[in-house]
C-alpha cells in the first residue's frame, strides 16, 4: 500500500494545495490524511462534475488543485470534462477508483462501469494509467508532466488495496 | 428589469479586484459585450459556474469573485450551493438573475416560479442573501448592490428579471483564448 501521507507530500512538492471530490472506500486512509494534513486541503464535492468545476476554478486562479472519485463519478463528469477542463485547455489529475473488477465480485453495482471504465476514459480521450504501488512516484511524475505539458485531463486508475487496505 | 439591463448597472459597482465567473449562453454573452473583459465566461459548464466560482475564490484569496448565473444554471448546480454554505468564502458573491425560463434556448419554463429563494437560501447556512424583484421595485436596485458590494461576505442575491432578453452576438473568444487573456489580466 502506497503511505498516503508520502502521497500528500509528493503531490504538494509538484504544486498542488487543493484536493477536492467524492468519497470512495479505496481512498479511505488518503482522505484522513487529507484531512488531517496542512499542506492540501480536502473540499467535500457533493457530485463528481462540481470538483471538476471547483478544480477548474482553482485553476483559473493560478494554483493546482486534484480531484478524488470512484468509476461511477467517470458517468457524471461528461460536460464538466468535455465542456469546461478540455475546451478551456484546463490541466487537472484525477485519481479514480477501478471499482468493478475481481474484488467486487458481490458488489454488481460496479460491474457495468468497471467494464467500461477504460472505454470511457478512451472515448474521453482521458489519457490514463493505472497507479501500481511500485513506481508510483514515476507514475504520477508522468501523469503531471503530461497534464502540465498537454494543458490536459489525465487519469490515475487507483485498484483496491492500492490507497487502503 | 431585464436580464442585461441588471448586469450592466453592475459596471458602477466594479472595482478591477473583480472577478466574474458567468454562467453559459445568454448571462456570458452580457457580461462578455457590458462589463470589463476579460473574465470567465463559461460556455458549455452548465450547472458549474458556482462551482468554478468557488474555486476561483479559494485560489484568488486576495480577490473579488462574483458569479452571475441564470436560474437555469443555479438550479442545475443546486448542490453544489450546499458546499459553498458549508465553506462561506469571505470573497464570493452570487448573482442570480432569475427570469424563470431557459431563455437562451428559446424561454422553456424552468422551475424557478415554485421555490421560495429566501427559505432556500436560508437553509444553505447563508449569513447574507437577499432577494428582489426588479419587475416591481425598480427603483431599489441601486440600494441593493450597494448592500451586496459591501458587505465582506459570501453573499447571495437573487433578482427576478424580465422575461424578454437582447439577444446579443456571441462571444467572439474562442474559450482557450478566454483562459490565455484571463490568466495574463491576473496570474
Amino acid at each position: 500500500m502506497i503511505d498516503s501521507n508520502k502521497l500528500i507530500s509528493y503531490l504538494h512538492e509538484r504544486g498542488f494545495t487543493l484536493a477536492t471530490g467524492v468519497p470512495c472506500s479505496y481512498f479511505k486512509e488518503l482522505l484522513i490524511e487529507l484531512e488531517d494534513n496542512d499542506s492540501i486541503r480536502y473540499i467535500p464535492a457533493t457530485r463528481e462534475d462540481e470538483a471538476l468545476g471547483i478544480s477548474c476554478g482553482y485553476f483559473l486562479g493560478g494554483k493546482k488543485a486534484f480531484v478524488i472519485m470512484q468509476n461511477s463519478g467517470l458517468a457524471a463528469i461528461g460536460d464538466a470534462i468535455t465542456s469546461l477542463a478540455q475546451l478551456y485547455q484546463i490541466p487537472l489529475l484525477l485519481f479514480v477508483s477501478y471499482r468493478g473488477l475481481e474484488p467486487d465480485a458481490d458488489f454488481p453495482e460496479h460491474l457495468v462501469m468497471g467494464d467500461v471504465t477504460e472505454d470511457v476514459l478512451t472515448a474521453y480521450q482521458i489519457p490514463y494509467e493505472i497507479l501500481y504501488e511500485n513506481d508510483w512516484q514515476n507514475i504520477i511524475a508522468r501523469a503531471v508532466e503530461e497534464m502540465d505539458t498537454n494543458n490536459e485531463v489525465v487519469c490515475l486508475l487507483v485498484e483496491k488495496g492500492v490507497l487502503s487496505e | 428589469m431585464r436580464g442585461e439591463e441588471i448586469i450592466a448597472a453592475l459596471k458602477d459597482f466594479l472595482s478591477d479586484d473583480f472577478i466574474i465567473v458567468s454562467s453559459n449562453g445568454n448571462v456570458s454573452r452580457q457580461v462578455f459585450h457590458l462589463l470589463p473583459k476579460p473574465q470567465v465566461y463559461l460556455r458549455g459548464s452548465m450547472g458549474l459556474p458556482m462551482s468554478v466560482g468557488l474555486g476561483l475564490a479559494l485560489s484568488q484569496v486576495d480577490k473579488q469573485i462574483l458569479v452571475i448565473t441564470g436560474d437555469g444554471n443555479f438550479l442545475m448546480g443546486l448542490s453544489s450551493m450546499t458546499t459553498i454554505g458549508n465553506i462561506l468564502p469571505k470573497n464570493l458573491k452570487i448573482l442570480i438573475i432569475d427570469n424563470k425560463t431557459y431563455a437562451t434556448t428559446g424561454g422553456q419554463a424552468t422551475v424557478s416560479s415554485s421555490l421560495n429563494y429566501l427559505k432556500l437560501l436560508e437553509g444553505l447556512g447563508l449569513k447574507h442573501f437577499k432577494s428582489l424583484d426588479s419587475t416591481k421595485n425598480l427603483s431599489k436596485l441601486k440600494d441593493t448592490f450597494t448592500t451586496f458590494f459591501e458587505t465582506e461576505d459570501t453573499f447571495v442575491l437573487h433578482i427576478i428579471a424580465d422575461e424578454d432578453i437582447e439577444k446579443l452576438d456571441n462571444i467572439p473568444w474562442h474559450p482557450i483564448e478566454i483562459k490565455n487573456k484571463f490568466l495574463d489580466r491576473f496570474v
